[in-house]
């Protein structure tokens, strides 16, 4: 049987390649004066391929993938909103690309680095940021570290951190990666937190403090919030925004304002940085003026002699990692930011409500929506009520068989067979009017034909996957 | 300038079937007292005015013709090929693969990433990629302590400063105590406590490090010790014996070098590779080959999913979501675009013209070669006065070798030199001749 898979190493051809290496030019020493035999390698198993042979292969393959720029990607809490062109040329400059992290003279980079800090910390309400974290999840480590080192330095031990059921699952990995456990408090009827169970929670006196996303993943914002951080200050406690949902309040309410102490930033979802495939992407970190000093190493200052790194007084948390962050993926950012100004971030957030909104009214006139409420940028819908015991992951999978990308699925977990839509502001009418005719045309398909929806997908270059073989017997690599 | 589709019909239009009568009204859930009237930020710009700015910002660096800087960051030649690739945005603007029947292509690109890094390594298993060599350096010495369930790691010298200090800021933060040991003591510092050796190889001093050397006698006192290697510049692999060859346990890298180019030090890839019993404790995201659930066509998908935190939370084996994906995209693309042969030629020239400028400094009075080790690109150097070898470089428009002090205080006059296959003998013996400079200003002022 032929295979309908080709692998890059399948095309191997035995050519000399040596096309991207310059010329020797210098009198050479024999290799076995300069290392033992010992050290040399004997073989080494990848081919020689043809140029030509390369581009066609990924050519092949990106025919194979989807992204912002195929349609819509409505998945929710992941904002895939478009890629301005232009953050590509800029991020391309040589005197970008082509600059040492140890190198004297990087005025330029870092003055881009202290500038943005600012303007995220005008975003957010911060008094300072760090750009380190290399993502999401990453910052929300660096943020539950520099809790942990505030309480050591008061010299208070704190070992419990506050996360709602409808957190991102990196909540509570990040809080034990930091050496905390986990209190789980469990949303009400409006996904929104239980100021009674909250002010229970906090009573322990063991809580360093809480994580929260507002709007929270149901895409409802805490009507409460202010009521929960007063709560959780006076029992002693930090709040931590999660940022992965700043989008929707851009230029229109700020964490700090809100009560929170450490956030969080995605420059790869709010920011407009492309997400690459699950990265690179950009998790800085903005605190409250009280925990500047435990921010990581390197921080910038700006002086008479220009932005250079503030003297490590022991207090930082130290270093998380190595040189300056996802310089690359921040460089995006700041264009973004330029680029709309005050005007055009405050219509980001505008125009991601309004179109989520809209999604909202006209779908949940045949799908479930648990928590129906004005949202946020994103809603959820449940597979409850469909017939023919046609799931989610069904819906889903179908949904990819019309030319779109499926929502995310099955989470929050707060809401069974979750269908998580976040369409972001940058998809016109026209795109959300297809998305709901698509989805409109699926329900009908679930009463009239549901094998359509169980055998789907079928216009995809594979039929659906099996998982399980995949996990049973793990084939990593050829 | 926004990016935003609508008119203001439109609005009106969508406001109107949502059933409220202005866009503020969308946002009546958030207390009154928290809406901000405006951000104090300057106006946007059209894009040929942000082009303009980011054109000053960038005059703020200077770009090096030539360059003599490593220490964890190198300056490699990167094919046309990559960014080519890297600039699909049927690739760069998609998501991390969860439908895995509309993201086949980019699943297939990183199953072929996972295969050309275990073929480089000779490693049993490589993951979709960390975030950098340090965080993933970081995450193995987490995991060893996950796998022994003991709580202490040795650092061995020659570590990465800045690798050391992550490595540090990660232990602290789930308390697993850091012991620091050299080859002349490591034996006494081994006990049943110590659940990973970490060394680097080549190390951040140059040596290469002959680990089979030890690898013995930790195994007879520690058996169950993991033995981790980090290494900052994979290009060697071209010519040296993979880790996967030496016994090694966990094998991480920065994959910098392959494609990425300098960008200020980020984004990079952290390269993760450990041997097959270590599978299910490993971080970050796997993909697996499979077949249809009818059992017809191949395919691929996120698989050993019950590690990660989506599924489970606090229990995962890390909290990495997003890692480097596109950067892993781009280093699959460097390795093919080179091929052995092409592999074989950088590491061949990185290690011949190293070799070639280390030999012609030894020979110049007041230069001291101070590695008693074999070395791949870099290499220390004590030199007569560093401040001004560093000053004449930057004349001759040549990025000067590092000052070691600049990590290590007490290390005063060495330098970290740094040859890698894109020095011309140009700018070698513009190098050498400044060298020489130095030291005849030197013994002019003895």
């Amino acid at each position: 049987m032929i295979s309908n898979i080709q692998l890059i190493f399948d095309k191997e051809n035995e050519g000399n390649q040596q096309n991207f290496v310059p010329k020797m030019e210098i009198d050479q020493t024999e290799l076995d004066e300069i290392l033992p035999a010992s050290l040399l390698r004997k073989d080494l198993p990848i081919p020689n391929i043809p140029e030509i042979n390369i581009v066609r292969h990924f050519i092949r393959l990106s025919n194979k993938n989807y992204g912002v720029d195929t349609g819509i990607y409505p998945l929710g809490s992941c904002t895939m909103k478009y890629n301005p062109k232009v953050n590509e040329t800029i991020a391309k400059l040589p005197g970008f690309t082509r600059i040492h992290p140890l190198q004297e003279e990087n005025q330029g980079c870092l003055e881009l680095l202290y500038h943005i800090s600012k303007q995220l910390g005008e975003i957010t309400g911060m008094d300072g940021f760090t750009l380190q974290p290399a993502a999401g999840a990453h910052g929300e480590l660096v943020g539950l570290l520099i809790m942990k080192k505030y309480f050591e330095s008061k010299g208070i031990k704190k070992q419990k951190i506050i996360v709602p059921d409808s957190a991102h699952g990196t909540n509570p990995a990040s809080a034990k990666m930091a050496g905390f456990s986990i209190i789980e408090l469990i949303s009400n009827e409006f996904g929104e937190i239980p100021l009674d169970q909250l002010e229970f929670a906090m009573q322990d006196g063991n809580v360093a403090g809480i994580m929260l996303t507002n709007p929270n993943t149901l895409g409802v914002f805490d009507r409460q919030i202010k009521e929960i951080t007063r709560i959780v200050h006076e029992n002693g406690g930090l709040c931590y925004y999660d940022g992965a949902n700043l989008n929707p309040i851009l230029g229109i309410c700020r964490p700090r304002d809100m009560g929170f102490d450490i956030v969080h930033l995605n420059l790869h979802k709010t920011f407009s940085s492309p997400h690459g495939g699950g990265g690179p992407g950009s998790g800085p970190i903005g605190v409250v003026k009280e925990l500047i000093p435990f921010l990581p190493i390197p921080c910038l200052i700006s002086t008479e002699k220009g932005i250079v790194c503030r003297e490590n007084d022991n207090k930082s948390i130290g270093r998380i990692k190595a040189f300056w962050g996802n310089f690359g993926v921040i460089v995006r950012a700041y264009a973004y930011i330029l680029a709309l100004g005050s005007e055009g971030l405050k219509k980001v957030g505008q125009i991601a409500v309004l179109n989520a909104n809209y999604l909202r009214i006209l779908l949940q006139q045949k799908y479930k929506l648990p928590y129906n409420r004005i949202c946020q940028h994103e809603f959820v819908l449940s597979d409850q009520g469909i017939p023919n015991d046609i799931t989610t992951e069904d819906i889903a999978k179908r949904i990819l068989d019309y030319g779109i990308y499926a929502p995310t699925i099955y989470f929050p977990l707060v809401v069974p067979g979750a269908l998580m839509i976040e369409p972001t502001e940058t998809e016109s009418k026209q795109s959300l009017d297809y998305f709901i005719e698509v989805m409109n045309k699926i329900y009908e398909e679930t009463k009239q034909n549901p094998e359509l929806l169980k055998n789907a997908p079928q216009n995809m270059p594979v039929k659906r996957l099996d998982a399980v073989l995949a996990a049973r017997k793990p084939i990593l690599h050829d | 300038m926004d990016f935003i589709p609508h008119n203001d019909k439109t609005i009106a239009e969508m406001l109107d079937i949502i059933g409220v009568k202005s866009l503020q009204e969308l946002f009546q859930d958030i207390p009154k007292d928290l809406i901000i009237e405006k951000l104090n930020l300057p106006s946007g710009l059209s894009e040929p005015d942000l082009l303009k700015q980011f054109e000053k910002i960038t005059q703020k660096n200077k770009v090096y013709s030539s360059s003599f800087l490593g220490g964890g960051c190198y300056n490699h030649y990167i094919p046309s090929l990559v960014d080519f690739v890297t600039s699909r945005s049927e690739f760069y603007t998609s998501y991390t693969p969860y439908q895995a029947e509309a993201s086949q292509g980019y699943l297939q690109a990183i199953y072929e990433y996972q295969t050309i890094i275990s073929r480089l390594t000779q490693m049993d298993v490589a993951n979709a990629s960390m975030y950098d060599g340090s965080t993933a350096l970081a995450e193995a010495a987490i995991m060893s302590t996950i796998i022994t369930r003991k709580d202490t790691i040795i650092l061995f010298k020659g570590i990465h400063p800045e690798y050391e200090e992550v490595v540090k800021t990660y232990c602290w933060g789930q308390n697993i105590n850091i012991v620091y040991a050299s080859e002349d003591n490591l034996i006494e510092k081994l006990n049943g406590d110590v659940a990973a050796l970490l060394f680097q190889s080549p190390n951040f001093f140059g040596d290469i490090e002959d680990i089979s050397k030890f690898a013995k006698n930790i195994r007879e006192i520690v058996p169950n010790c993991l033995i981790i290697q980090a290494m900052t510049d994979p290009t060697c692999l071209g010519i040296l014996n993979p880790p996967g060859l030496t016994d090694i346990d966990i094998f991480v890298a920065e994959g910098q070098s392959f494609g990425l180019g300098l960008s200020f030090g980020g984004p990079g890839l952290g390269i993760f590779t450990a041997k097959q019993k270590y599978l299910r404790k490993m971080p970050g995201r796997l993909i697996g080959k499979t077949t249809e659930i009818n059992g017809e066509k191949t395919g691929f998908i996120l698989t050993l999913q019950a590690r990660e935190q989506h599924i489970r939370r606090e229990k995962a084996s890390s909290n990495i979501c997003t890692n480097q994906a596109l950067c892993a995209l781009a280093t699959l693309t460097y390795l093919l675009a080179l091929g052995k042969t092409g592999l074989k030629e950088v590491a061949t020239q990185n290690i011949q013209k190293a070799h070639y400028v280390k030999k012609e400094l030894s020979k110049i009075p007041g230069y001291e070669i101070l590695n008693k080790k074999p070395t791949y690109n870099e290499f220390l150097v004590k030199c007569p006065n560093i401040d001004s070898l560093i000053n004449l470089c930057k004349q001759k428009d040549l990025q000067p070798p590092l000052k070691i002090s600049s990590y290590y205080p007490e290390m005063k006059d060495i330098a970290l030199v740094c040859v890698t296959e894109m020095n011309s003998k140009n700018s070698i013996d513009t190098f050498l001749e400044i060298a020489r400079i130095v030291s005849n200003n030197k013994t002019e002022g003895e």
